[in-house]
């Protein structure tokens, strides 16, 4: 009897030249693992680095390596936490990587004050293919830390004692830079269109 | 705390044109805003799907780590190093 696939739902686009993966999944639990995790994960991965190619390879890296960690792993924290854990500190290192190369604008000192003046709602927008395009361009406009917090808030599954634990900071001083956070994503966001 | 007296709303609009010159033709365009920027994020999140690709490379990542030699007897016991 062939091992159940559990896959997540995946693009529908074959890929042309990949090689032909094994079907199924050698261990059941960690398929269950993936299977509720991926998702999340690879978002922040995707959204975080702002590269499809580099989202892939830290996929990899990550759950390969919570692949290998999962027998250290037994409920010390919830499993997607522990995940975003292991997916940020890669993101992050990554990042630290490029630091030097790519001086990236902070957007933490843009002028706040000056949302509350728009008239028009600047997350209206026409539903089209370039709405990702556009968050990604706003949040490439953000810090880090800002960026990194409005993509865990956005999981609705973590709450902000999780946030606090992934991002070593108390959960009112999360609530505190998530406000501005999503001012400075505002304005970024206006200016894409 | 009283809610803000401007709250934004979510709603959908249809736009009808008419190209001259030609048999008129309806185009809809669906405008959409979002209540806050976290759901303008979980909007794109939802929408944002693992590719195949990406889940076809775990699948073999996790794979070859099973196909792994088990670590000999005395690696075990004085502990497992990085060759």
């Amino acid at each position: 009897m062939p091992l159940q696939t559990l896959m997540p739902d995946s693009l529908d686009e074959p890929s042309p030249a990949q090689p032909v993966a094994p079907t199924g999944w050698c261990s059941e639990e960690f398929a269950e693992i993936y299977r509720e995790h991926s998702r999340p994960i690879y978002y922040l991965t995707l959204r975080f680095l702002g590269s499809p190619a580099q989202a892939e390879d830290a996929m990899h890296d990550v759950f390969l390596k919570a692949y290998r960690k999962m027998a250290q792993f037994r409920g010390k924290s919830a499993v997607r936490t522990w995940l975003y854990r292991i997916a940020i500190n890669h993101c992050q290192n990554l990042r630290q990587a490029w630091h030097h190369r790519n001086i990236l604008p902070s957007g933490d000192d843009v002028d706040l004050d000056a949302a509350g003046g728009q008239s028009e709602n600047p997350l209206r927008l026409l539903e089209t293919k370039e709405l990702g395009a556009r968050i990604q361009q706003a949040l490439d406009g953000l810090s880090e830390e800002y960026r990194l917090l409005l993509l865990l808030v956005a999981d609705e599954e973590l709450s902000y004692d999780e946030i606090g634990q992934l991002t070593e900071q108390t959960p009112d001083a999360v609530r505190g830079k998530l406000h501005r956070a999503r001012k400075a994503f505002q304005l970024h966001f206006a200016r894409t269109a | 705390m009283n809610e803000p007296s401007h709250r934004l709303r979510q709603e959908t609009r249809e736009e009808n044109s008419v190209v001259p010159h030609a048999e008129q033709r309806q185009e809809t365009t669906s405008a959409r805003e979002f209540a806050s920027v976290d759901e303008l994020i979980r909007h794109d999140a939802a929408g944002t799907k693992v590719p195949g690709a990406v889940t076809d490379r775990v699948q073999q990542a996790v794979a070859g780590e099973r196909a792994r030699p088990a670590a000999s007897w005395w690696r075990r016991f004085f502990g497992e190093t990085n060759l």
